[in-house]
This record gives C-alpha cells, sequence and structure tokens, in this order.
C-alpha cells in the first residue's frame, strides 16, 4: 500500500524549493565580492564575543547544560524590560516573552500555533521569502498584496518610502478568511519603514476583521536619516492581536548564533509554546546568557552616543550612502533604503549584457544575478526571489544588495561596477 | 481578562477626542466581542509538559536532584575550549551551511562510517539539527501525516506521543514486559512479545520509533530484538526512527548496535544522534539525523521552512571535538568510552544507595537512568492530591519530604499502560560525586525518618 505513495508527508508540496540553497552555493563558488546573502562581514561588538567566552569558559559549567526551554531566565528579563519600556506594557518575562534559534523559527512557531487550513494570511510583496512556504505548510492559503512604486520628485533618487500599499487594495484582501496579516518593517528587501500612518491602516484592518498580526521587526534598530520605528503592537486595539518578532543576529551582527524571541500578549504565546515545546523544545543556552548581557549593556546606553545599537545604524547609513553612490555612478538605479541593511536596484542599463530569452521560465533577474555573479564575481538576490510566483516577472530587472559589509568589500564592489560600466561604454 | 482590559481601554480613551475617530470607536466596541483566535487544531491538546511542573520544582536547590537528564558534571575541558575558539573566528559568528556546517557534516560522516561500515555522504546523508529532538520533529514531519500509523514502544521519552499527534498521525502503542514478572534485575527483562508486536503493523503502519539504548529503562536491544523489529519493517514495508542519542553510554557486556546496519534496513532506517548526550554538553542543543538520500532530502525541506539553519560557532567547535575522538577511536581514553567507564561506575553506586533502601532497582545495560519500583515502601500516600497516578504522588512526596527528586514513570507511558508503570521512578544519575554523595545521606536515612 506504501509503494503507490511518496515516503514524504503532503505537507511539503510546494515548499521544496529554496532560493537560497542555489544562490548560496553560486557565490561560494564564483563570488569575489559577495553583497547576496545577508549577513554581516564584519566581527560582532568585543564585549558580546566577550560575554561568550566567559559563559562558555567560566566556573559555571551548567551553561552547557539545559536552560529554561521557553528562554533563558536573565534573557527573557531582560527582553522583557526592555520591550515592556518599548512598547508602553508591563511585560511578564515568564509569560510574554518566548526566545527561539532565531527568527526564523519565531516565524515557524506562529504560522503552526495559528494557522490552520482554510485560514488566509496576507502577505505584503515584496517579502521575505520564507512567509510564504510557512503558510503553505500550515495548510493556510497566502493572498498577496504589493507595495507599488510612486515615480520620485524629479532629479531625486527613488526611496524605498515611495513603495506604497493602496489602502483600497489592501482592504480588499481582508476577509472572512483572514485569520493574520505578516507585516515586516523595516522591510527586507526594500528597506522600507513603514510610517505610523501606514501602520494604522493596517492596525485598523486587523481591529475591524479580527485579524492577528505577525509582526517581523528583526530590523527593527537599523533605521536612518532619522526615521522612527513605529511598533504595531503599541498601535490602540493591536497589542492583544500582535505576536512581534526579534532577532540577535540582527540586532548585534551574529546571525550564526540563532537567537531570536517572540514578544506579545499571553493568549497567542501560550499556543507558541506549546508548538516550540513539541518542536525543538529548548534553545542552546550560552549565546542566551551572552545576548543577555549584551542587552544589558545596551538597556543602559540607550538612546545614547556609545550605544551599539547607535553606532550600528551611523556606521551602515554610511555604508548605504556609499554604495548608494556606487551604484548610481555606475548606471545602476538604487532605491535609497530607509532601514535594514539591503538595497535594491534597478539594473536595466546593463540589461544588454543578458539578452532576454522569450519563453524562458526562469526570472530575468534571476538569469542576470546568476551571469553576474559568473562573469563579474559580483553576487546579489534577484528581486523575484521575494515575489510569489505568479508575480515573479512584475518587476524584474531588479537585484538587491546587502551593504553590511567591510569598506574594502564595499570598495571593490564599486571597483567591479565602475570597471563594468566602462566597458560597457566602449573604448 | 476581557473585562479588564476593557476597563483598561476604556480609561484610555475616555477623552471626546477619541471619540471622534471612527477606528477607535470600532476597538471601543470590538473589545467588548470574545476573542475568536484559538490554538490550531494539530496541536490540541498538547499544551501540558511533564518536564515544565518538574523543572520547576527540581530548581530549588535544597532539592537533590536526580530527575531530569542532565548532566552536572562538567563537559571536557577540550570541548569548552573549542567553543571559546571558534567564537573567535568573525566569519563563525554568521550564518553556515542550512543542512549542517561542512566542517561538522564531515567529522559525522566519518565517524558513522567507521562504526557503520557504509559510505556516508556528508552532503546527502546527513541533516544536522537543534538537539536529538529537533531530529524527531523534522522527521515526523517530513516522513509522517494524517492517515499514518506510528508504532511507540512504552515506556517512551515522552515528546514521542505528541510530536506523532501533531503530524496528524495515530500513534500505536506496545509495552516493554518485565519477562521475569516480578523480579527484575535488569533492563535486559523487559522485552517485547514478538507476536503483540506483530499484530501492530498493518497496512498504515508508516514507521516504529526504536529508542535504543532505551529511555527509561536502559534496556540495549540485542541483535536477535533489532532483527524482530527490522523483519516486521520490511514486510510491511515500514520506515524505522531510531533514536540512539545514548549510543556511546553502553556497559560491559552489552554492545550497542544500529538497526540501520541490518540487512534491508538502511534504505528505510533514520538514525539520531545527539552532541548533548555524547559530551555532556545538552546546552548545546545539536543533534544530527543520518540515513539515505531518499530520505534525508525531505528532512533537509523541512529544516529549510522551520529555522533554517543551526547557531555556527557550536558544530564549528563540536567538529574539532569529533576530529579530537575520531582520531583516538582505537584508544580506551576517547571519550566516547571513558565516559561509559565512568558511568557505569557511578551506575553501580546509584543502584547500591536503591539496596540499601530495600529497593530492588532495574540495572540499566545503557543510558543513565535507571528505574525502580518503590510501591514496595509502602509510602503512606492518601494525603495527597486528587487523580493523580501513584508514581506523581510519589515522587511529589519525595521532593518534598526527602528533598530528592525523580520522575515518575508513568510520564513516558500511554493512556492505556499507565496503570502498569507508575510503581515505577526514574533516576538520573549523569551526576558528580558530591550530588550523589547527598543523594546517599538522603537514602541512607530514609528509614530512620519513616520509623
Amino acid at each position: 500500500a506504501k509503494m503507490s505513495r511518496p515516503v514524504q508527508a503532503r505537507r511539503l508540496e510546494g515548499v521544496d524549493k529554496n532560493i537560497w540553497v542555489e544562490f548560496v552555493k553560486l557565490a561560494t563558488t564564483y563570488a569575489t565580492v559577495n553583497l547576496g546573502q545577508g549577513f554581516p562581514d564584519f566581527p560582532p561588538p568585543d564585549f558580546l564575543r566577550e560575554a561568550f567566552v566567559r559563559a562558555v569558559g567560566g566556573e559555571d559549567h551548567m551553561l552547557h547544560q539545559y536552560t529554561r526551554a521557553f528562554g533563558h531566565p536573565p534573557l527573557v528579563k531582560i527582553l522583557a524590560q526592555l520591550f515592556g519600556k518599548l512598547l508602553g506594557q508591563e511585560l511578564d518575562p515568564l509569560a510574554n516573552v518566548m526566545v527561539t534559534v532565531g527568527a526564523y523559527q519565531a516565524l515557524y512557531c506562529c504560522f503552526q500555533a495559528l494557522v490552520d487550513e482554510g485560514d488566509e494570511v496576507i502577505i505584503i510583496e515584496p517579502f521575505f521569502d520564507c512567509y510564504e512556504p510557512m503558510v503553505k505548510m500550515a495548510g493556510g492559503t497566502p493572498v498577496f498584496v504589493p507595495l507599488r512604486p510612486k515615480a520620485p520628485k524629479a532629479g531625486q533618487l527613488m526611496s524605498s518610502a515611495d513603495w506604497q500599499l493602496d489602502p483600497a487594495e489592501l482592504a480588499s484582501k481582508f476577509g472572512k478568511r483572514t485569520k493574520a496579516v505578516v507585516l515586516n518593517s523595516p522591510n527586507n528587501p526594500l528597506g522600507k519603514v513603514f510610517g505610523r500612518g501606514e501602520l494604522e491602516l493596517i492596525a485598523e484592518l486587523c481591529v475591524k476583521h479580527d485579524a492577528l498580526c505577525i509582526s517581523d521587526e528583526v530590523y527593527e534598530w537599523l533605521v536612518y536619516d532619522g526615521k522612527e520605528h513605529v511598533r504595531i503592537a503599541s498601535l490602540p486595539g493591536m497589542w492583544d492581536r500582535t505576536v512581534s518578532i526579534g532577532s540577535a543576529g540582527k540586532t548585534f551582527s551574529v546571525t550564526g548564533w540563532k537567537v531570536g524571541w517572540t514578544v506579545g500578549p499571553p493568549r497567542l504565546l501560550q499556543h507558541l509554546r506549546t508548538v516550540h515545546q513539541n518542536s525543538v523544545y529548548h534553545c542552546a543556552t550560552a549565546a542566551q546568557e551572552a545576548v543577555a548581557q549584551g542587552f544589558c549593556r545596551e538597556l543602559e546606553r540607550l538612546g545614547q552616543a556609545d550605544s551599539y545599537f547607535v553606532r550600528l545604524a551611523r556606521e551602515l547609513q554610511g555604508k548605504r550612502d556609499r554604495l548608494v553612490q556606487s551604484l548610481d555612478a555606475a548606471g545602476m538605479k538604487p532605491i535609497v533604503p530607509e532601514g535594514t541593511y539591503f538595497l535594491v536596484a534597478d539594473i536595466s542599463a546593463f540589461a544588454s549584457d543578458v539578452p532576454d530569452v522569450p519563453g524562458s521560465n526562469e526570472p530575468y533577474d534571476s538569469r542576470f544575478a546568476k551571469w553576474m555573479v559568473k562573469n563579474k564575481g559580483l553576487a546579489a538576490i534577484p528581486l523575484s526571489a521575494f515575489y510569489s510566483g505568479p508575480h515573479k516577472n512584475d518587476y524584474s530587472r531588479f537585484i538587491r544588495f546587502c551593504f553590511a559589509k567591510e569598506e574594502a568589500t564595499l570598495k571593490a564592489a564599486n571597483d567591479i561596477l565602475q570597471k563594468w560600466k566602462r566597458e560597457k561604454a566602449g573604448p | 481578562s476581557v473585562k479588564e482590559s476593557l476597563s483598561c481601554r476604556i480609561q484610555q480613551y475616555s477623552t471626546l477626542s477619541f471619540l471622534t475617530k471612527p477606528f477607535c470607536l470600532c476597538i471601543f466596541i470590538l473589545q467588548t466581542m470574545p476573542f475568536k483566535h484559538k490554538n490550531t487544531r494539530r496541536i490540541e491538546g498538547l499544551d501540558s509538559n511533564v518536564w515544565v511542573e518538574f523543572t520547576k520544582v527540581a530548581a530549588d536547590p535544597s532539592i537533590v536532584n536526580l530527575g531530569q537528564g542532565l548532566p552536572d558534571i562538567s563537559p571536557p575541558s577540550y570541548v569548552k575550549e573549542e567553543l571559546a575558539k571558534a567564537a573567535a573566528v568573525d566569519r563563525l559568528n554568521q550564518y553556515t551551511r542550512g543542512f549542517g556546517h561542512p566542517l561538522l557534516v564531515k567529522a559525522l560522516s566519518q565517524i558513522y562510517e567507521r562504526v557503520c561500515g557504509r559510505k556516508i555522504d556528508p552532503l546527502t546523508d546527513i541533516l544536522v539539527t537543534v538537539g536529538g529532538y529537533g531530529s524527531l520533529f523534522s522527521t515526523v514531519q517530513a516522513l509522517i501525516e494524517e492517515g499514518d500509523e506510528v508504532i511507540i514502544i512504552e515506556p517512551f521519552f515522552d515528546c514521542y506521543e505528541p510530536m506523532v499527534k501533531m503530524a496528524g498521525a495515530k500513534p500505536v502503542f506496545i509495552p516493554l514486559r518485565n519477562k521475569n514478572d516480578g523480579n527484575s534485575a535488569s533492563s535486559a527483562d523487559w522485552v517485547l512479545d514478538p507476536t503483540e508486536l506483530a499484530n501492530k503493523f498493518n497496512s498504515k503502519t508508516k514507521a516504529i520509533i526504536l529508542n535504543t539504548p532505551h529511555n527509561p529503562i536502559g534496556k540495549v536491544f540485542t541483535r536477535e530484538e533489532l532483527q524482530v523489529i527490522a523483519d516486521l519493517c520490511i514486510k510491511h514495508d515500514t520506515l524505522c526512527i531510531s533514536d540512539e542519542v545514548y549510543e556511546w553510554l553502553v556497559y560491559k557486556g552489552n554492545k550497542h548496535i544500529k538497526i540501520a546496519t541490518l540487512p534491508g534496513m538502511w534504505e528505510r532506517t533514520i538514525t539520531i544522534g545527539s552532541a548533548g548526550k555524547t559530551y555532556s554538553v545538552t546546552g548545546w542543543k545539536l543533534g544530527w539525523s543520518i540515513g539515505p538520500q531518499h530520505l534525508i532530502k525531505h528532512l533537509q525541506v523541512v529544516q529549510q521552512n522551520t529555522l533554517y539553519t543551526c547557531p555556527t560557532p557550536l558544530q564549528e567547535a563540536l567538529a574539532q571535538a569529533f576530529w579530537i575522538d575520531y582520531k583516538r577511536m582505537d584508544d580506551p581514553d576517547c571519550y566516547f568510552y571513558s565516559l561509559s567507564r565512568e558511568l557505569e561506575g557511578k551506575r553501580d553506586r546509584m543502584a547500591q544507595l536503591l539496596r540499601e533502601v530495600g529497593l530492588k532497582p532495574v540495572i540499566p545495560d545503557g543510558g543513565y537512568f535507571m528505574i525502580v519500583d518503590v510501591s514496595t515502601l509502602n509510602v503512606d500516600l492518601s494525603n495527597a492530591e486528587e487523580n493523580q497516578p501513584y508514581d506523581y504522588k510519589f515522587v511529589k512526596w519525595m521532593i518534598t519530604s526527602k528533598k530528592l527528586s525523580a520522575i515518575p514513570l508513568s510520564t513516558f507511558c500511554g493512556p492505556e499502560t499507565k496503570v502498569q508503570f507508575e510503581k515505577y521512578i526514574r533516576f538520573c544519575f549523569i551526576k558528580k560525586d558530591s550530588t550523589l554523595d547527598a543523594a546517599e545521606v538522603i537514602l541512607k536515612n530514609w528509614n530512620k525518618q519513616i520509623a
């Protein structure tokens, strides 16, 4: 009886493809300058590394053993303190906070705990690519709504702020089956930082339709030009229906530590805990201890000049500006991001290098990005990676660069781009 | 409560300006409606967890904790050093390969090639996961679904049942039975009845979960016993999920045999291992699944849709530690063997202490747990809570009055067998000498206090 059907579970149908597997391999093989996958190539802050070394080498070898499953006590305590302050809520570390294996696993817990077969989940395009397969694996139906670019003011570069939701279009996506909307602000890949007005629009619809909000805020500290990161859970009517997700990897430049968290009301977190205790159960102890110490230090310096969050944002803003300059000078048209460490650029001026292949299944930007890494050694990610199947060709002349890189890396990228431009100009 | 939050909201928005904003008015009205969002069907009834209760209780430092299975001995120093070294390398603090850090999967493939006597491809035959727990989860999510039955041998590590249920499948239980009736001296006395086992298999049986060395009894399944299971798997075209996290902890006279090495089994078996149990670092939460590509590839799909990758510095450090021990696998000083010798001494000591109280512990052939029938002590538990099984009541009484903790065995059983196992409690003996000394004081004085 078993021979006649596939060995794997049906929940894996349609979620087996993953762009990162392919593009990470290409970068490893061909890239001399890797601005593709989103991770810093500069070291984490010393105070955090020192905290980790203390945790693993110290007197207390019990830091090598299981800690509390839903989050190491010192970590959930400080997260409750910090996010309580930021959200204007009194938070109980045991009931309002849960630690996860990176924000990725936090997202997984949310979908598994809250999305059933038949539920619809609204996803704003372009989106961090895992949202779609995670919703599907939970038996849900993703409903997409695009950010649409408005033309920038004359003579100005486009900004991520120019990409906006159409309020009527957004409202039309909410219905009886809408279980949740996934919000990602600051947004990967565009770098858009949703304004208060935009968030109020989303909040109003959530409240009206009694929908939940899964708020992916991993880039919460990386906002530029004095822009404010507004937390949707702090808007009226939203605390009770929102799970806010954060990441030590992005906060402290340690993507390889895989420490993330969820913050929300007990009646939602209790279900995340059920998923967590039946999937990974515990998260590694030592990194949680170190991150807790990192947060203690930052809580004392919140908003001050010597805060790591402030310094990192300032440094990354400079790197953003330098990459924007390089791309603009080379003839690619960057969309200036208001936040995150990603920026998207229009590569139309270079399209002649990669001819169109009519009838090809592969989106143009994907072929372009592959050609670019193989021939120019510069790795980037096609924007189509962040769109649902039917929409992958909607914005097919854009690629995403990560600028959380050492100056030497950004300079090397600039050299490649300028050389390429010169080659195109001809002898 | 809804009432509380409503009054808070009223207080917050009691100004006239609030009432002029239509959406705020909307919130006001809606706060009076019951919150309609409950948990998804897949987690219905899976919210309780015995560990949450018992770890809280045992967190009291005045209690000698022989309950939860975590070592209070130090991991070997080179293991801790490798982790510190890894954190010093910049790129090792960033993402690594999703299915397993290259250096680690290479080390795992070499060790297990040696143990299994077959070629294991590090990229296609291995997945690194968040502990043995994460491997179990990835395997069940990848290969088990609604309509499937999964055979679980009782008593079982408690997560097997909820994981199978969360995947929408039906757990089918079969108990280990004490073949010597009342008198059990060894974990080897606990066996499966081959006919009873055969009757559990049918066309819906997708997999059987095997745990050897076994938690909580400590049984090390013999080749003959594994062959019985293998024959049934092959006959019914069933998968085998083999939880072998205690694989290195086998005591004199016993050999750990991998069911995947039996004829016809490699292609249908996922074998699970754990860094936590191998190196006494349960807080690293690294494990692995090893098997044929046509099965592992589905576990890899689960990985890329659940957590994407495991922590880098931990994987690097584990790989380095493995190289150190791989090179001395012919040497008795290899940690895989030296830990086992150390634990055998602790096992024997634990057994002796329990005998002093007049108990007859079941001596485990492997693992770091020991079960014992406590009903013979005839402790008066009439004051205890209502509907709880005997062993729950006993453990709670023991924690309060003797300041010693253990885990009730009925935790590890399906609903029908609780009665069979509720006389037993489980002790963990991977504890440093001072902990066992403290346990000794309690156990030696046990009868004095009762008298």
